[in-house]
């Protein structure tokens, strides 16, 4: 009884949000705001991604950075040399600004040679090698890292420890190979994504759409995924690994898999949030950005997809409101920080658990109503 | 009768030290067999070393003829071998009855399970487990907050639902109240000719109510073999427990 109103409550929820964010821009008309809401709702997918690897695998991932960094530069590559500065520089070829300005004396001005590495670029002259790579290569890294990390039974805090120092070496590597990535700088004034002759100007309806049509599907996809067998057989890996082995499971090959979605999750909206946002920096490797993909999956809910993407997108929202105050600014870090203790502490399974709870409460109370009435009834008609 | 389980000179060396030293048997297929043994005789070593926990360093363990000496759990769990833990192991976050819905573990792949729902064949299996464990009032329970009884025979439904034709059961009435160790006995009666069983267990009472065939071990090593009465009266076993409290 209880657990068909947990679905139906469940459903609603699902079909609210992705009524809301397909109809918002009947609501809200200022483009500006649009694209803001966008960026939340990629944060929201990392969010996801993040309950998708510990909240339902158990695997606490603290450089999804790593990902999501991956698969913005490679959007970013194609889309640098797209941009109209890039087509400028004295040559047939585009070639990125900053590879002029790095380039050694008397180097030919062709992405082939004109600085060490530049080669790595041409390719990604063709947008749809950019798009792909943006999922292929961070799919491709996890799977490599995931089968090491997980064929080995390596768990726990030494999973964190791993991809923590992991996220931290590409942000040197980027920061380093200044001729190939304009080091520090990242990537920016980039070119706008074309499809079809449409070019998608971040201040548009349609881009818009493309993210939030990405998020519903991601979070579909993601919902089929653990609610098929293998979603529960992962789920039943988290708790208890060893249990599993003896079922017969291979443990590793559901650990592997569904860290590797969640990657790929990742690495897909760091190829959205580059369209949207026409930027990519080394600071997406920066610790402080993965650890609060890992707070906002735990304030809205690690164990509920669509709480930790809300959760995502509320504390986004309300850090960008305060951010607007020069002390709040100084302050929401600490603020955060107090959040993420006190619910981890108290409400491990955040604010979708509360709600869970509240639901619960009311099923029970109406149904002690409801008992009730039918007895004063009773009473009435004797 | 065809053997089951056959174990020839089973041994591990844990740097020096023999857990397990030259074990040898043989169980045969719907036999349920209990294991004896003085603390630190070796039979949750054996235990570990049969499914593949432990990796052995001499002897070989076959499985109806098949050689599974060291490998993978995962692959000798799909063998045909199903291990219950001293302590329960359960998946404590998950349902009772998704416990056992994991327990249907036809696939051991990830790919192959990207499915929803599951065969009417394997449901009635799960109702089965049900009706022989008593579950159907908690099947919506959260597995981690049942009674240690409960937890006991979840698991032993699960390796039952996972058709372990050979289950090896570590002191599974450990901790139990009187009620919930006789329910146990049944239970395990209820398998025995279907199911190859292989119990390590110290309470006396239930070893006599269950027991056909013993094995008794000591240092690792086979000491006496034979029906529950003989054993008892056999002076190199008394000897073995007397030397770490006599037989209770």
């Amino acid at each position: 009884m209880s657990n068909r109103i947990f679905r139906l409550g469940d459903r609603a929820v699902y079909a609210a949000f992705i009524i809301i964010v397909l109809a918002l821009p009947l609501m809200v008309d200022d483009v500006f705001w649009l694209n803001r809401i966008a960026k939340y709702l990629v944060f929201g997918m990392l969010g996801l991604a993040i309950a998708l690897s510990w909240g339902y695998a158990g695997i606490l991932n603290l450089g999804q950075g790593l990902f999501f960094g991956l698969g913005a530069y490679m959007i970013a590559m194609s889309l640098k040399l797209q941009s109209f500065t890039s087509l400028q520089q004295g040559s047939d070829t585009p070639i990125p600004d900053f590879m002029l300005w790095n380039a050694q004396p008397g180097a030919p001005t062709d992405l082939c040679c004109i600085t060490p590495g530049s080669w790595l670029w041409i390719p990604f002259q063709a947008q749809w090698f950019g798009i792909v790579m943006a999922i292929v290569v961070p799919v491709v890294f996890a799977l490599i890292l995931g089968a090491t990390i997980f064929r080995l039974r390596i768990s726990g805090v030494y999973v964190a420890i791993i991809t923590l120092a992991l996220v931290l070496l590409a942000r040197l590597l980027f920061i380093d190979l200044q001729p190939v990535t304009n080091g520090f700088n990242g990537l920016t004034d980039l070119g706008w994504l074309t499809v079809g002759g449409i070019e998608f100007d971040p201040f548009m309806v349609e881009t818009y759409y493309i993210i939030a049509v990405s998020v519903c599907a991601v979070l579909l996809l993601s919902r089929w995924l653990i609610s098929t067998r293998a979603g529960l057989i992962l789920q039943s890996t988290r708790d208890d690994p060893n249990r599993s082995r003896y079922l017969g499971y291979d443990v590793a090959s559901y650990q592997i898999f569904f860290f590797t979605v969640s990657a790929g999750i990742a690495g897909f909206a760091g190829m959205l949030f580059v369209i949207v946002s026409e930027f990519a920096t080394p600071t997406y490797f920066d610790i402080a950005f993965s650890i609060s993909m890992v707070v906002w999956a735990a304030v809205g809910g690690r164990s509920s997809l669509i709480g930790a993407a809300l959760g995502a997108i509320l504390i986004n929202t309300i850090e960008a409101s305060v951010s607007e105050s020069e002390t709040f600014q100084q302050a929401w870090r600490l603020i955060i920080g107090v959040v993420f203790v006190l619910v981890v502490l108290y409400m491990p399974r955040g604010l979708a658990g509360l709600a869970r709870d509240l639901l619960a409460r009311v099923v029970e109370l109406s149904g002690r109503a409801g008992r009730k009435d039918a007895r004063s009834t009773r009473t009435a008609a004797e | 009768m065809r053997a089951a389980l056959t174990i020839e000179g089973l041994e591990v060396n844990f740097g020096g030290f023999k857990a397990v030293d030259g074990m040898t048997t043989v169980i045969d297929d719907g036999e349920l067999r209990v294991i004896l043994g003085p603390n630190g005789a070796g039979k949750t070593t054996l235990m570990d070393l049969i499914s593949g926990k432990t990796a052995t360093t001499g002897g070989k363990v076959h499985l109806f003829g098949r050689d599974i000496t060291n490998r993978p759990e995962h692959e000798i769990a799909r063998a045909g071998v199903g291990r219950k833990f001293q302590i329960p192991s359960i998946f404590r976050d998950l349902t009772v009855l998704q416990n056992l819905e994991v327990a249907v573990s036809h696939e051991p792949r990830v790919f192959r399970n990207l499915r929803l729902g599951m065969a009417a064949a394997d449901r009635k299996r799960i109702d089965d487990v049900i009706e022989l464990t008593g579950l159907d009032a908690v099947l919506d329970t959260l597995a981690g907050d049942l009674s240690h009884g409960q937890m006991q025979w979840l698991e032993l439904g699960m390796l039952i639902t996972q058709q372990s034709r050979v289950i090896l059961l570590d002191e599974p009435t450990a901790g139990m109240t009187q009620a919930e160790t006789s329910k146990t006995a049944d239970i395990i009666l209820r398998l025995k000719g279907t199911h190859t069983i292989l119990v390590v267990e110290h309470d006396m009472a239930f070893v006599r109510k269950i027991a056909e065939r013993v094995t008794v071990m000591h240092l690792g090593k086979l000491l006496a073999e034979g029906p529950m009465q003989a054993i008892e009266a056999d002076p190199a076993v008394r000897e073995a427990y007397l030397g770490s409290g006599g037989m209770h």
